[in-house]
């Protein structure tokens, strides 16, 4: 089973999905993010689907959950680079992703989550303002 | 309804669902297949969403499926893929339906207790051309390679190989590790085995050394109490020997012929008295014989035993015991025996008890002793038969017991201590042999005594005083002053006939040496000189010759000398031959 990769990039965590994913790695990306969220204290967590070609019915449940969990550790989840046809497909199906936000691509998933943490902490926070600069 | 191989179905390509891994198969599957037949992106995600959504249904109900992609070219180009599942009825409702209905244009459903079937149909879009039988047979073709043809997946294949090569070295790795633990804890097992064994080992051993603590306590207070009975037999004895000594000698002295006349009446007493305490004086000897080799202070001394004297010794001592003339003592003529050496004394007692006892147990008939050579040539058997009330068969065994006494009528009127064949049987082992009973009452018993005939080298030879050396020859004479040794304290020398007989005289010797060819006296005509002279009868001599014949051999046993040829001087020859005199010197005196 392949894992998914979760990146800290400031106090915002990156999962980049680069494959196409099987039930297992869904489930197992579930836990380690919730476990990396609790140890690292992130507060945002973007998901990038831009290589994911198929989101069917429990995959998109999945990313409502996910987001679910971060929402219970006090992080907001974006998903970024939805592809055209999937988005479709979703809409087709009538799901919707519940609390995830989507983004375009990862910028402007960075952008709405240093706004979010802004909104939540005052724009005096210092550390880490501009995740996006950290990740350059 | 079921996807059928004619003009209007094409079959692409078969597959099945098993477990959660085969549905993301089947979506990828899917998707080839669309791509392959013409759908565009979308459509390809939209059949792929739908298979895996039913897909997932299915393999959630444990259901096993096969999967059959189909293209149908009538009544509109489509594609369709068939699953089919068997056992058990399967729930054909829910999101992953719901997904099929969205996104396909029809999903047939058939569903029953024994399995179902449910056909998903995507029309392909108006404008696209149906793909021609050559093309359908490439896409086959591509179909029928695995997914995974790509260099990335290929290594995505190698990668999972890898992984579950390694999976297996780990399931290894554990297997290893549990037998590991498995082994680790039979080994404390057989420690702990193996302790528990040494402690009863241990506790085992220590039981064996405690109890040879006990033997040998016991061992040592056995001794003891056998040391104490001596002790006391001997110093008893010894107490009473002393005052019967005085009445049997002060009543030997009142019936004597110069004392005071007595009156017939006491002179019948005093007799009674003398009987008593001459019996007395017996038994005392006896026990106090019978202590002695208990506490084994007796050793034999070994002598050349004349048997014929043994016997006429034994007749002389046992006849005043016949108390009727129904009973006789008969002696057996003597085979010819080889040279017979035993302690005498000890023989003569075993003997005579032996006998004795016969004698006191016997009414009428005889008491007969017979020797004979044993069949291994190296035992006498000394035989002693009477014909007297024997002893019954539980008695036997005891009667070698100490103090032990037959009861019955004979014994009320015999005198005893009952020491008499335990005593006897004490005796022979002390001399290496042993006494055995077989007895039948009634009718007789017969006692076995079993004695090693001995050898000369058994004689002890004691030194005499002075020993007599005649010899004509100088250098024999040094030769054989030098081997006599320690036999003698003093050798005296004579160089001829004449003056040996003068010294023998004189030195009285205990050891006579003579020269058979000695100038002026031979030395035969020496020794027939001297054993006339009572003093030098049991004298051993040696006559050394310088060649052996015949009628020498003959004198010199006459003579009662032994023979010894001058060439084979040596001390071991020159002890056989001083035995040998011995032998033939006791032989001449007992005869």
């Amino acid at each position: 089973m392949e894992r998914v990769p979760i990146l800290k990039i400031g106090g915002v965590l990156l999962v980049s999905i680069q494959i196409d994913l099987q039930d297992q790695s869904v489930l197992a990306l579930q836990e380690d993010l919730a476990e990396k969220i609790s140890t690292t204290g992130a507060h945002g967590v973007v998901i990038d689907i831009s290589a994911v070609e198929i989101v069917d019915s429990f995959i998109g449940r999945m990313f409502a959950t996910i987001a679910s969990i971060s929402q219970l550790f006090d992080a907001d989840t974006v998903v970024v680079g939805m592809r055209p046809a999937v988005a479709i497909t979703l809409v087709e199906l009538g799901l919707t992703l519940g609390g995830v936000r989507t983004a375009l691509d990862l910028e402007r998933g960075m952008k709405i989550l240093r706004v979010l943490g802004e909104q939540r902490r005052g724009p005096s926070s210092d550390e880490d303002a501009d995740p996006l600069r950290a990740l350059l | 309804m079921t996807v059928a191989t004619g003009e209007t179905h094409h079959e692409l390509l078969r597959t099945a669902v098993h477990g959660e891994p085969d549905v993301f198969l089947v979506r990828q599957r899917g998707r080839q297949v669309a791509a392959a037949v013409g759908f565009d992106g979308q459509d390809q995600i939209r059949v792929a969403t739908a298979l895996s959504d039913v897909g997932r249904e299915l393999v959630r109900q444990s259901l096993t499926s096969a999967v059959v992609f189909a293209l149908r070219l009538a009544p509109r180009v489509a594609l369709v893929v068939e699953l089919s599942w068997r056992g058990g009825p399967a729930r054909t409702t829910g999101p992953g339906w719901d997904t099929a209905d969205r996104l396909l244009d029809e999903v047939h459903v058939t569903a029953g207790d024994e399995g179902g079937t449910v056909v998903l149909v995507k029309r392909l879009p108006g404008g696209v051309v149906a793909p021609s039988p050559e093309h359908l047979i490439r896409v086959r073709r591509e179909l029928g390679t695995p997914i995974g043809s790509t260099a990335l997946d290929e290594l995505r294949a190698q990668n999972q190989e890898l992984l579950e090569t390694l999976e297996t070295l780990e399931q290894k790795g554990r297997e290893l590790e549990r037998l590991n633990d498995e082994l680790e804890e039979t080994n404390r097992g057989v420690v702990a085995l193996y302790k528990e064994l040494s402690e009863e080992l241990e506790e085992t051993n220590r039981g064996v050394v405690a109890l040879y603590a006990e033997l040998d306590e016991k061992s040592t207070q056995l001794r003891e109490a056998a040391e104490a009975r001596t002790r006391f037999w001997s110093n008893i004895s010894h107490e009473l020997r002393t005052p019967v000594n005085s009445v049997v000698g002060l009543t030997r002295l009142l019936a004597a012929q110069g004392a005071d006349p007595l009156t017939a009446d006491q002179r019948r007493q005093v007799e009674l008295i003398n009987d008593s305490g001459a019996t007395l004086l017996a038994l005392v000897n006896e026990l106090l014989d019978t202590a002695k080799a208990e506490s084994g202070s007796m050793r034999p001394q070994p002598v050349p035993v004349d048997l014929g004297y043994v016997v006429v010794q034994l007749r002389g001592a046992l006849q005043p015991m016949i108390r009727s003339g129904e009973v006789e003592l008969v002696a057996d003529d003597l085979p010819a025996l080889p040279p017979f050496v035993t302690d005498e004394t000890m023989l003569v007692r075993i003997l005579r008890n032996v006998l004795s006892n016969g004698l006191k147990f016997t009414v009428r008939g005889e008491v007969r002793l017979s020797v004979h050579l044993a069949e291994d040539g190296r035992h006498l058997h000394f035989v002693v038969t009477d014909t007297g009330i024997g002893i019954p068969a539980d008695q036997q065994d005891r009667v070698f017991e100490e103090f032990h006494q037959v009861p019955g009528a004979l014994q009320v009127g015999a005198g005893g201590t009952g020491l008499g064949l335990s005593y006897a049987r004490k005796l022979a082992r002390i001399l290496g042999g042993d006494l055995a009973l077989r007895s039948e009452p009634g009718r007789g018993t017969e006692v076995t005594l079993r004695l090693p005939v001995g050898a000369l080298d058994d004689i002890p030879l004691t030194p005499v005083g002075t020993a007599l050396l005649v010899d004509g020859n100088e250098e024999s004479r040094a030769l054989l002053k030098d081997v006599i040794g320690d036999l003698a304290h003093v050798v005296v020398e004579a160089a001829d006939g004449r003056t040996g007989l003068t010294a023998a005289t004189t030195e009285r010797p205990g050891l006579v040496f003579l020269d058979a060819d000695a100038p002026f006296v031979t030395g035969a005509e020496i020794l027939s000189v001297l054993r006339r002279d009572a003093n030098f009868s049991a004298v051993p001599a040696v006559v050394v010759c310088t060649a052996e014949s015949a009628a020498l051999h003959l004198t010199v046993s006459g003579l009662a000398a032994s023979l010894l040829p001058r060439r084979q001087i040596s001390t071991e020859t020159v002890r056989q031959a001083v035995r040998e005199a011995l032998v033939a010197v006791r032989r001449t005196v007992s005869g």
